[in-house]
């Protein structure tokens, strides 16, 4: 008992005994060796009385106030969006129409890409034409615009607003602010709604 | 504490999961049902303090249950789960850093004066195994000596040795080689056993 052979075992080969999985070669040194009979006795016993920890939960109505923290996704907008998939690739001729338009999609790209690409010089010449054209409407337009804005009685107050770069910049900033409103009200408006949750057990 | 439906509880971690994500409570009822007792117990032994331990263990799981989308089915829903609820543990006892960074050092360091040299040193605040040797209560001496432990060492024996995870699920859950979740469970029981050595006596 008291003479060992080889070295003692590692911390692997203590968890190894621990699950009954220890190789013969070393528990023979195990059964030879004292001080690693002694880690592994003390290791059993320390593992066995954690084991016997009492079971704790816990207090009443846990579960309720975890629930009423928990967003749960609305089963009739999940369904609807389920549904609505179902039926779009439920028969073989569902299946075949949305393979179709995705065809036509991608054909119609595809094709419109090879006609630009082997027709430069017109495209060219078209968006010469569209850029002078386009243009020349576009600063009638804005010119249209201005002239009927300069004319309007608040114009007055309004540039009287914007005449300093400090008053300019809280404008600008008070605009992006508003925008970054819409944005969040948006989001909110577009996000899936959830159902209110029970706090009534099962 | 209401029983599980009879339909839900027969099914598998990964199905509820499922079932909880097409909206129906349920669902997500039957998952706090099967680990409010385990998590809690986890995060009861890692913070020694009831109110505390159920603060963290309603956070882990309003943060799990609120990002069920996210949860992936190859991996085990306990794996995720006690992965959720030791982060908040740590991450509570690293914002505290008095009653468990203080007796043991770095847990990299491999040698006794290793840990010594690395070891922060703190007193009055820690719950001392000594002071329940008194009350010859053995399962209160391990409770008391289990709380002594660093963190990391404490996770690792509470979930080997109370929950009965294996070590592959360990590693996975504190994120550590395989070897280290070992040896971690190795030295935390010689310590146990040094800090329980005068019930002997």
């Amino acid at each position: 008992m008291t003479r060992s052979s080889g070295p003692h075992l590692s911390p692997d080969q203590f968890e190894a005994w621990l699950d009954g999985e220890l190789a013969p070669e070393l528990q023979r040194h195990l059964d030879e060796c004292q001080a690693c009979l002694e880690q592994a006795r003390v290791d059993r016993e320390i593992a066995d009385q954690i084991a016997l920890l009492p079971l704790m939960g816990p207090g009443e109505g846990f579960a309720d106030r975890v629930m009423a923290a928990v967003a749960i996704p609305d089963p009739f907008a999940i369904r609807s969006l389920q549904a609505t998939r179902r039926r779009l690739f439920a028969t073989p001729k569902s299946l075949a129409f949305a393979a179709s338009l995705a065809l036509l999609l991608l054909g119609s790209m595809a094709g419109s890409i090879a006609w630009t690409l082997s027709h430069q010089a017109t495209m060219a010449s078209i968006g010469t034409w569209l850029l002078s054209q386009g243009g020349q409407v576009a600063w009638l337009g804005l010119r249209g615009i201005a002239s009927n804005f300069i004319e309007q009685p608040w114009y007055d107050g309004i540039r009287s607003l914007l005449e300093t770069p400090a008053r300019l910049a809280l404008i600008s900033a008070l605009a992006s602010l508003a925008y970054l409103g819409g944005v969040f009200a948006l989001r909110r408006l577009l996000a899936v709604p959830t159902q209110q949750v029970a706090h009534a057990g099962f | 504490m209401p029983s599980a439906r009879p339909e839900l509880a027969a099914l598998s971690d990964q199905e509820v999961v499922l079932v909880a994500r097409s909206g129906q409570e349920a669902a997500y009822r039957e998952l706090v049902r099967r680990y409010e007792r385990p998590i809690f117990a986890l995060l009861f032994r890692m913070v020694r303090d009831r109110e505390l331990a159920e603060d963290l263990a309603q956070e882990t799981f309003v943060k799990a249950l609120n990002a069920i989308d996210s949860y992936r089915p190859e991996f085990k829903f306990s794996s995720w789960i006690f992965k959720i609820s030791n982060n908040a543990a740590i991450d509570h006892l690293r914002r505290r850093e008095l009653d468990t960074l203080s007796l043991d050092g770095s847990p990299h360091a491999e040698t006794p004066e290793a840990m010594q040299a690395t070891a922060l040193q703190i007193g009055a605040r820690q719950e001392s195994p000594l002071d329940t040797v008194e009350a010859k209560e053995l399962g209160t001496a391990i409770e008391a000596a289990i709380g002594t432990l660093r963190p990391e060492y404490r996770s690792c024996i509470l979930l080997r040795h109370v929950e009965g995870r294996a070590y592959e699920e360990i590693a996975e859950i504190l994120n550590l080689p395989l070897g280290t979740v070992k040896t971690y469970i190795h030295r935390a029981r010689n310590e146990l056993r040094l800090s329980l050595a005068h019930l002997k006596e």
